[in-house]
């Protein structure tokens, strides 16, 4: 986008909310109003969890998910400290928020261990493990069997990635984990049906919360693109941290066919590449994406944004698009928030068939693509473009999904989770999809 | 951005019942809130919220409820919550704030347990 769509969209009010929680009204009751205070800390109930995963500012999916989650739990315990553990890479310097209150040396097993201590003799009551295989140190990420080893607090882990195919390390690791922890946490049915069938976890241990997305209320897109300068534009966009996985050059190729019939649509590509894949290949994709739509000569239909955009920046392009796209190329792909993001907006969604995508789009609230079509892309864009009253069911339909799995909601599922294990109750299985 | 909360009052003496239909979360809430205290201040001693119709209640809801109660604990009047729906119940249990605001599945047992008084 140019400097002057950045400036104008900067006066539209569209974002989400600050909110004056429950968390910040019994804070300000401290002062005003100390009897009240007093009762409701001694009526209202306290959880104090603590997550071990990435946390910001390191960049990473399950870093935000981490921070969003914790965030949104927090504001229903207004008696309770979070705890983060964050893992990171020994030589790294993370300005981190006082919530991090120990930090996992990636490569260091001992500090895992350490972690699990550090745990073992404070207040905390559960852990929350955020798990995908790369976040931890170890074969496969597998030093995160040795925290929970030594914990001696109930936890739950929130898997991320569900392999169909795991390597037998990988599969020994998902077991271990499934073993000792209370519960185990998948965001859609199918990554259930895997842990069971792939798995062998026991079913009474795996639970399915949706992936959390933003509070966003509706809003018309063609109101945001006035705002942006786009008036008279049909936007198609994919956000995230950009990676080869993500098949973005299938959409470039998809664009001539889209722009015979739709001349006035523009595909935004918005987010930064990722940080571990600019390490070791710079902007080589990026660059690649780049030179394939000036191949096409539709450079000016093809706009990067090269940047870390903040949540309300997000929500603003989301909401002046009229069809989301994730072109992703792996079909055992179990989770995307930046999926759940859109279905949060009530956008109209294309996207491959990867797991999360096709149990999260099902029921008419968005249409697959084939993997790797451009022509696939072209044919469904063209369609739900050519068709209001299709689009704006699809949006009504991924509203309606998003509004169960917003963070709010989300984070109840996970504190009524936490609260069952912390008394002993019998985990519902299934309990927050069944809502859905 | 839609405001998604139609908010309706009834008097009962010097009860106000409320009735609200949608969502309370961070884009209604304060408007929640506002309405709120300007019952109270208007003489409303005791609260009845109906809260059947709310598919949602987030934290900055139930911040507006405390709000309302640290206003209505000064004129030693009370708020109850009428709720027939899991969803909005467990939110309630899982914070303990279903110690605080008494919940009723029927509006008329709510409004017994505040007991009418008249208006002056």
């Amino acid at each position: 986008m140019t400097n002057t769509d950045e400036k104008t969209v900067q006066h539209m009010d569209i974002s989400v909310p600050e909110e004056f929680a429950l968390r910040d009204e019994v804070r300000w009751l401290k002062s005003e109003d100390l009897s009240l205070f007093r009762f409701l800390r001694e009526t209202m109930n306290k959880i104090e969890p603590a997550y071990i995963a990435t946390y910001p500012p390191s960049e990473c999916g399950i870093a935000t998910f981490t921070k969003d989650l914790s965030s949104a739990v927090a504001k229903y315990t207004p008696f309770s400290k979070p705890s983060i553990l964050a893992v990171k890479r020994e030589h790294e310097i993370e300005p981190y928020e006082r919530v991090v209150r120990f930090q996992v040396f990636k490569e260091n097993k001992q500090s895992y261990i350490d972690a699990a201590k550090y745990v073992n003799d404070s207040t905390i009551d559960i852990v929350s493990v955020q798990h995908e295989f790369g976040i931890y140190g170890g074969d496969d990420g597998e030093y995160i069997l040795d925290f929970l080893e030594a914990l001696e607090k109930p936890a739950v882990a929130t898997l991320h990635t569900v392999l169909q195919r795991p390597s037998p390390n990988q599969k020994r690791i998902i077991q271990e984990i499934g073993r000792i922890c209370e519960c185990m946490v998948v965001m859609v049915r199918t990554g259930r049906e895997i842990l069971l069938n792939v798995y062998d976890v026991d079913p009474k241990k795996a639970t399915v919360i949706p992936h959390g997305v933003p509070n966003v209320h509706r809003v018309s897109a063609s109101s945001v693109k006035r705002a942006l300068g786009i008036a008279d534009k049909k936007i198609l966009s994919t956000f995230g941290l950009i990676s080869r996985g993500k098949g973005i050059e299938h959409v470039i190729r998809a664009m001539p066919m889209i722009l015979e019939k739709h001349p006035n649509v523009v595909y935004l590509v918005l987010g930064e590449t990722h940080p571990g894949v600019r390490k070791h290949e710079g902007e080589s994709y990026r660059n690649m994406l780049a030179e394939t739509a000036s191949e096409l000569g539709i450079e000016e239909n093809v706009r990067f944004n090269n940047r870390f955009l903040s949540l309300n920046e997000l929500v603003r392009y989301l909401c002046a698009t009229d069809v989301y796209v994730t072109p992703y190329l792996s079909k055992d792909q179990i989770t995307s928030g930046t999926l759940a993001y859109a279905l949060g907006c009530g956008k109209a969604i294309c996207s491959t068939p990867y797991l999360y995508a096709e149990e999260v789009l099902a029921d008419g609230r968005g249409m697959l693509v084939d993997f790797e079509s451009p022509e696939s892309i072209a044919k469904t864009v063209n369609n739900i473009l050519d068709n209001k009253e299709l689009k704006e069911s699809m949006e009504t339909a991924a509203y309606a999904y998003g509004r169960r799995a917003a963070w709010f909601n989300v984070a109840v599922d996970y504190l009524d989770l936490f609260h069952r294990i912390i008394t002993r109750e019998k985990v519902k299985t299934g309990a927050a999809v069944e809502a859905l | 951005m839609e405001m998604d909360l139609q908010i309706n009052v009834r008097k009962n003496g010097t009860t106000r019942i409320i009735d609200l239909h949608g969502e309370v979360d961070a884009y209604t809430s304060a408007r929640f809130r506002e309405i709120m205290l300007e019952l109270i201040d208007d003489g409303g001693i005791d609260l009845v919220i109906n809260m059947c119709k709310v598919e949602y209640i987030d934290s900055s809801g139930l911040g507006a409820l405390v709000g309302g109660l640290k206003r209505v604990s000064e004129r030693n009047g009370k708020i109850v919550i009428v709720s027939d729906g899991p969803q909005i119940r467990k939110v309630f249990e899982i914070t303990g704030l279903e110690k605080v605001f008494p919940i009723y599945d029927e509006e008329h047992h709510a409004v017994e347990a505040v007991g009418v008084k008249a208006d002056s």
